[in-house]
């Protein structure tokens, strides 16, 4: 029991949950306390002992379904061979009902004779149960679980095959098919024995894909969508095919989620704040009312305050969508965060944020800013009058653009202003830095007040500054 | 823990039916988990909606099991003073202060500083001893003898290093405290940790625990609980009751009904002898099901479609 439910387990975490050994313990152990006789409570206990979380339960059940039914069927065709629901009884008949008048010719000749081979032989035998065995060595023994292509299957099943001893019953058909060319009669008997053993060969074959596309199922499918996410992370936004667009939002999300996750949490800090008389004079109380230990209130520092400019013009577009993405995702945990994008002006887009969910915000900023010339001395002027008041200290500004400025005014002033009165300016760079001031980049004009200028063209790089911005607050 | 009678926890079975003696109707994954827990000696954490008995779970099994409940109810900002302990700072003072004249008396004679300290240190650390000690929730599980049901309700609430300190608890059923040393359990108690998912809590700890989620119940189960809590409520207004509520929680509102919600208002429609769910009673008694103003202002119009869709 215990092989099977480490394969089970792994097959979970193929299918992307997260489950540690501790767990795979625990659940070992309540699988030997409930035992296998009753389904139900042997789905529950392993469910209460491996899914933490409600949104994975779908797919456990799912995963479970397709893991123990279709062991199921093999292990009573194993022990059982004369059960209906028998799959492989049903496919590889020993002397089927569907085929009394050949089966019945057959009969009459010793295959020993004729064929050589332990697979022939096997076929044509009335028990299975060694054929049963054989292939449940071979599956095993085919590494089926390291399968991460679909493209694999033909050869693992080809794989399984040759070590049923396929190669030798090819070969004794052809011995066998020689063998009557050369007496130049044709022997009706030995015609069908050839007959039954290729059609059972073929059925034989079918079978042992069908396993294989099971077990690639459970094991293989996810992989190649964790390898496409890797590779997603580090590739460049503006990049990424449309297809894969969907995809990504969600790894944004994710990606999103985890920051503020792991940064939401840091709100107190070992700052010593004022004295704390209560707890001073409690801690103290042993030592004759002595203040040897002092007791202190921790200061709590605020989450972070972090407003967001983003160019949404033609040419960050794509970039810009991520970021939004981010923000989106961002805003829901962190509760101060303010979002503005601009192109030929500047609009803060927090409320819209907060009312719609991120596929309608995001078409209505696309709708109303997106595409337009960049203007970013009027971009800096809308956020002067609308937002620079309640820049303090503590406050980060981040802006994503390109700095295309189609030769317009930069009123850079303001954007002095900014960095002056902020805690930290940030500019992120869709462009490489070789193409920054060529052509109406004007990089370099905003370049010396702000605290950090950086590229930023992949979801990988996102992460790593945001985290960055989280952390030093 | 100690469990007297063995028999009523052979399975998970039998431990549904003696929770339906108590008044607690429990599907079958609640009952798996009560029998989970009894046997591997594992916390367990339920989450779900709230007013779907999870804190009930809880004292049910205290009183299924007989033993006691100890019940720590979580915040933020609780610390380890609040939950395991905490020194009896003013016992310690009024004693030093008693015992002044003592100590000098033990003093008397002693040749030199050396020998004083090692006169003192005969005495041993009497003010870090357990009599100066407060304990608190956890504490008190890990002390009673035969085993408690110990309820850490509302985890969700505790801050991330709170929930962190529970770790050692949970897994080893032990803590350290600083003076004493490492303190374990007499008797291995039954954790429930309760959570209401306001934040998600960490991997560590949900990985210790048994994961058990009750949701909403079906309308059968919950015509069941009924039964169980209100036994006077006639049949036909007890099916009309779970119908509207269940139809209710379809209904986009900001917070849907929770069975204790259908208990009360089931309670009130006893007291107020309404034999009949009619638009105008119902209107009169939907603060009892509906806890937000805009809530009830979305309904109240529905009413009498709601009502027409159950007959």
């Amino acid at each position: 029991m215990q092989q099977a439910l480490g394969d089970f387990i792994y097959a979970l975490r193929q299918a992307g949950l997260p489950i540690s050994s501790a767990e795979t313990l625990d659940a070992i152990q309540a699988a030997h306390l409930v035992g296998l006789s009753n389904e139900k409570l042997f789905k529950q206990s392993l469910r209460a002992t491996l899914v933490k979380r409600l949104d994975h339960q779908p797919l456990f059940n799912a995963t479970f379904d397709r893991f123990f039914y279709s062991l199921n069927t093999d292990l009573s065709s194993v022990n059982d061979n004369s059960d209906d629901t028998d799959l492989i009884e049903a496919k590889v008949p020993s002397a089927s009902p569907q085929e009394p008048s050949t089966a019945k010719s057959v009969e009459s000749i010793e295959p020993n004779q004729a064929m050589q081979s332990s697979l022939a032989q096997q076929l044509l035998a009335s028990d299975q149960s060694n054929l049963q065995l054989a292939i449940a060595a071979a599956v095993s023994n085919a590494d089926t679980q390291s399968m991460s292509i679909f493209t694999q299957i033909p050869r693992i099943t080809f794989d399984i095959m040759q070590s049923l001893g396929d190669a030798e019953l090819k070969q004794d058909l052809m011995q066998l098919a020689s063998d009557q060319l050369e007496l130049k009669e044709i022997n009706e008997q030995q015609n069908d024995l050839i007959n039954l053993i290729q059609m059972r060969r073929q059925q034989l074959r079918q079978y042992v894909r069908d396993l294989v596309e099971q077990q690639y199922l459970l094991f293989g499918q996810n992989k190649p969508k964790q390898l496409r996410e890797e590779n997603l992370q580090k590739i460049k936004l503006t990049s990424i095919d449309h297809r894969h667009q969907q995809l990504m939002a969600k790894m944004v999300k994710k990606a999103a989620k985890q920051l503020a996750s792991m940064h939401s949490r840091r709100r107190k800090t070992t700052k010593r704040g004022k004295l704390d008389v209560r707890k001073t004079i409690a801690a103290n109380a042993a030592y004759d009312g002595f203040l040897f230990h002092t007791k202190w209130k921790a200061t709590r520092v605020d989450r972070p305050k972090i407003m967001v400019l983003c160019d949404v013009s033609g040419s960050v577009s794509r970039v810009s969508r991520f970021l939004l993405l981010f923000l989106h995702s961002l805003q829901d945990v962190l509760p101060k965060v303010r979002s503005f994008v601009f192109s030929a002006e500047l609009a803060e887009v927090t409320d819209l944020f907060d009312d719609n969910d991120i596929k309608t915000a995001l078409a209505h900023i696309m709708e109303n800013w997106g595409n337009m010339p960049t203007s970013y001395g009027q971009a800096l002027l809308d956020f002067n009058a609308s937002a620079a008041a309640d820049i303090d200290n503590k406050t980060t500004v981040i802006m994503l653009g390109d700095a295309r400025n189609n030769y317009g005014q930069d009123h850079v002033e303001i954007w002095r202003d900014v960095y002056q009165k902020s805690q930290r300016v940030l500019w992120l760079n869709p462009e490489g830095q070789f193409n920054w001031n060529s052509g109406d980049s004007i990089m370099d004009t905003y370049r010396p007040y702000c605290s950090k200028v950086a590229v930023c063209n992949s979801l990988r790089d996102l992460n790593r500054i945001l985290g960055s911005v989280l952390k030093n607050n | 823990m100690i469990i007297r009678n063995k028999d009523k926890i052979d399975a998970p079975k039998t431990i549904a039916e003696h929770f339906e003696k108590l008044g607690y109707i429990c599907n079958d994954s609640i009952a798996t988990a009560i029998y989970l827990a009894c046997h591997l000696q594992k916390p367990i954490l339920v989450e779900g909606p709230p007013g779907v008995g999870k804190t009930e779970l809880a004292k049910k099994t205290a009183e299924f099991l007989s033993a006691s409940l100890i019940r720590m109810q979580c915040y933020e900002g609780l610390d380890e003073a609040k939950a395991l302990y905490e020194w009896k700072y003013s016992k310690q003072l009024l004693y030093t202060q008693l015992l002044k004249d003592q100590l000098g008396d033990v003093m008397r004679g002693a040749k030199g500083l050396d020998e004083s300290v090692a006169r003192l240190h005969q005495f041993g650390d009497i003010f870090y001893s357990e009599e100066f000690l407060e304990p608190r929730p956890l504490l008190q599980a890990l002390n009673s003898e035969d085993g408690a049901v110990l309820l850490i309700d509302e985890i969700d609430k505790a801050d991330q290093e709170f929930e962190a300190f529970l770790l050692e608890l949970l897994s080893d059923y032990q803590v350290s405290i600083p003076e004493l040393g490492t303190i374990k359990a007499k008797s291995n108690p039954i954790v429930i940790l309760t959570s209401n998912n306001t934040r998600e809590l960490g991997d560590a700890l949900k990985r210790r625990c048994l994961h058990l989620y009750i949701p909403f119940p079906d309308q059968a189960t919950e015509q069941k609980i009924i039964s169980s809590q209100v036994p006077a409520l006639k049949n036909e207004l007890k099916q009309q009751v779970v119908g509207f509520v269940s139809q209710l929680r379809e209904m986009a509102l900001k917070k849907v009904p929770a069975v204790s919600e259908t208990i009360d208002w089931a309670r009130a429609l006893l007291l107020l002898n309404v034999e009949q769910l009619d638009p105008e009673w119902v209107k009169n008694t939907l603060n009892l099901l509906l806890k937000f103003q805009e809530d009830i202002e979305a309904v109240e119009p529905e009413i009498r479609n709601l009502l027409k869709n159950r007959a």
